[in-house]
């Protein structure tokens, strides 16, 4: 199952926003992006970023949480 | 804002002429051996930020490198490393290989100043960034072989654009349209954050858009004039014009053309992304790797949803790398944070020789000054605090006489070792301090440190803890840089 490497997001989170082609026009690679913690990545990367338990426990996101605002708009939409 | 200018030399004069565009300037860094080709295959991770670290290592006299077989990437190019040496800012102003850095920060305040600018406006349908136009189906991640520039960063970042915007409270004014370099994360195939704060000049233009609920347009400039991105990072008044700035610099015209959202824009760029604030939208952002060498955190930012794109055929996308220094970064803003510095110090105390704040903006800065009377060094430290950079970024200072030279730190090491006393460190506790500096107090708070490594005068009598970015190193970079060096002799090492 596809879930998030920074919140652990369930599947139906995430986005497929990419496919790289290469020149021969076969897939080489997907970017996706999480629509919980706005994490993106491409499943070719180095499993140090892209697998949750292989990241350091430090950058892990929960989207829960209160982050800092920056500029905190005059009125939300 | 001017100082005295000099007639610029006939080669500077003839440089200027010929570069119009980030395409002249790699034709003309490739002819003097100073931009390189990466022709093999290379993954987007962890290969580019490997290649660009490794060329990177050498501040005097790195090259670009162009990327042009990326996997999934076809037909592709992608440059890094533009600004990556002092050799390449030399070669832009029409210096030799082997100009020092410190003959390189008097000719660039000898043609530091907006009043004299150079500006040629054309029309869009003859401006090459017009020569492709979309208008609908935007995909930056088809358009641009983006990639992460470290591991931990959030997304995919563009660290290298140079951002149009005007002042919506006043829209006709050239001069509050505003260029500057915001870190941008590609947060879907046609929507950003833009980091800005409320002290820049587009934190300004997003709070008033907001605040008045109108729209806020923006152009995101890609593949630059590279005199345009030294000024877009450079800190100039709110009501001055980057554009002019830039161009005085070269002493030669910037082309000029008029976006489809109203921006003033540079002609023969790239690409040009036009978009719209979404107004009161803020969306999760980072971490990124950041100048101090260090992550910044997650944040919730603005957001922006593309409305058109303009691109050369075949566009290169510049960008940059950036983390624990030295990095492209500090070379790219290294001497534009020092000269203004400098100008505001030397109209009240002509004694001051040279800034050196090249060291992540300017944490660390060294002053070489003449000592009018014993302590005066000091109180020239002082002033130099309550420049506008200085209130924000000037954490350690270090004085030193007129006879060192602050660009050459083994002088400026000799001059701590034997000059300095116990007694003439100064440390000024709880002042205001850049948020993302990891030796911070608490963010946005800590304190200052002055050392007077100057030498006495009569009447004297006598003669934390933060996350570090990772760059990737061992063995595989060494022989990275050194096939880089390799290649940049021609084949002969
Ligand atoms: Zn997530």
């Amino acid at each position: 199952m596809n879930t998030c490497p920074r919140c652990q997001a369930a599947e139906e989170k995430i986005r497929a926003e990419h496919k790289g082609l290469n020149a021969q026009g076969e897939l080489v690679w997907t970017i996706f992006h999480c629509n919980a913690c706005e994490f993106t990545w491409r499943d070719s990367e180095p499993a140090s970023t892209i697998d949750y338990n292989k990241r350091e426990a430090f950058f892990r996101v929960d989207p829960e949480k209160p982050y800092p605002v920056i500029m905190p708009p005059a009125q939300y939409k | 804002m001017s100082t005295q200018k000099k007639p610029l030399s006939d080669k500077a004069r003839a440089v200027g002429e010929r570069i119009g565009s980030l395409r002249d300037f790699l034709e003309f860094l490739e002819e003097n051996g100073q931009c390189i080709t990466w022709t093999d295959e290379i993954l987007p991770e962890p290969d580019v930020r490997n290649i660009a670290v490794a060329a990177g290592r050498d501040s005097m006299n790195g090259p670009a490198v162009i990327f042009n077989n990326i996997t999934g990437y076809p037909g592709k190019k992608l440059v890094l490393g533009v600004h990556g040496s002092f050799t390449n800012l030399a070669l832009l102003l029409g210096h030799p290989k082997g100009t020092t850095i410190k003959e390189l920060f008097y000719d660039i305040i000898s043609r530091w100043g907006d009043d004299k600018p150079l500006l040629d406006f054309i029309e869009p349908d003859a401006a090459p960034v017009n020569e492709n136009r979309l208008s609908d189906n935007f995909n930056l991640y088809d358009l641009l072989p983006l990639y992460r520039i470290n591991e931990y960063d959030g997304g995919f970042y563009i660290g290298k654009a140079n951002v149009v915007s005007r002042d919506p409270r006043d829209p006709d004014n050239f001069g509050k349209q505003n260029v500057g370099i915001y870190r941008i994360q590609v947060q879907a195939p046609g929507e950003f954050t833009l980091l800005s704060v409320p002290a820049h000049d587009m934190g300004r233009h997003i709070m008033a858009a907001e605040q008045d609920n109108v729209p806020l347009k923006i152009a995101v400039m890609l593949g630059n004039h590279p005199a345009m991105c030294m000024f877009a990072a450079t800190p100039v008044g709110y009501d001055e014009s980057e554009f002019s700035y830039a161009s005085q610099m070269m002493g030669s015209p910037l082309r000029l053309t008029k976006s489809n959202n109203g921006m003033d824009i540079l002609a023969d760029s790239e690409m040009v992304i036009e978009a719209e604030l979404m107004n009161g939208v803020r969306s999760f952002e980072g971490p990124f790797g950041e100048f101090p060498g260090s992550y910044s955190g997650v944040r919730k930012i603005p957001r922006f949803k593309v409305t058109a794109i303009s691109h050369r055929n075949d566009p290169i996308f510049e960008n940059i790398y950036i983390g624990r220094g030295w990095t492209e970064h500090d070379t790219l803003i290294g001497l534009n944070t020092s000269a203004p510095i400098y100008a505001q110090l030397t109209k009240d105390f002509p004694e001051v020789v040279a800034v050196n704040a090249l060291y992540q903006h300017g944490l660390t800065g060294i002053i070489s000054v003449k000592n009018r009377f014993a302590g005066f060094a000091k109180s020239v430290a002082m002033r130099a605090l309550g420049t506008p950079h200085g209130t924000m970024y000037l954490k350690n200072l270090i004085m030193v006489d007129d006879d060192v030279d602050p660009f050459d730190l083994n002088e400026v090491m000799w001059a701590l070792s034997t000059r300095t006393r116990a007694e003439d460190t100064i440390v000024i506790p709880n002042m205001p301090m850049i948020p993302i500096d990891p030796a911070a107090e608490i963010a946005g708070k800590g304190h200052r440190l002055i050392i007077d490594a100057t030498s006495f005068m009569p009447p004297d009598k006598l003669g934390s803890d933060s996350k570090i970015v990772t760059p990737p190193a061992g063995p595989e970079i060494d022989e990275i840089a050194k096939l880089i060096q390799l290649l940049q002799n021609g084949g002969q090492s």
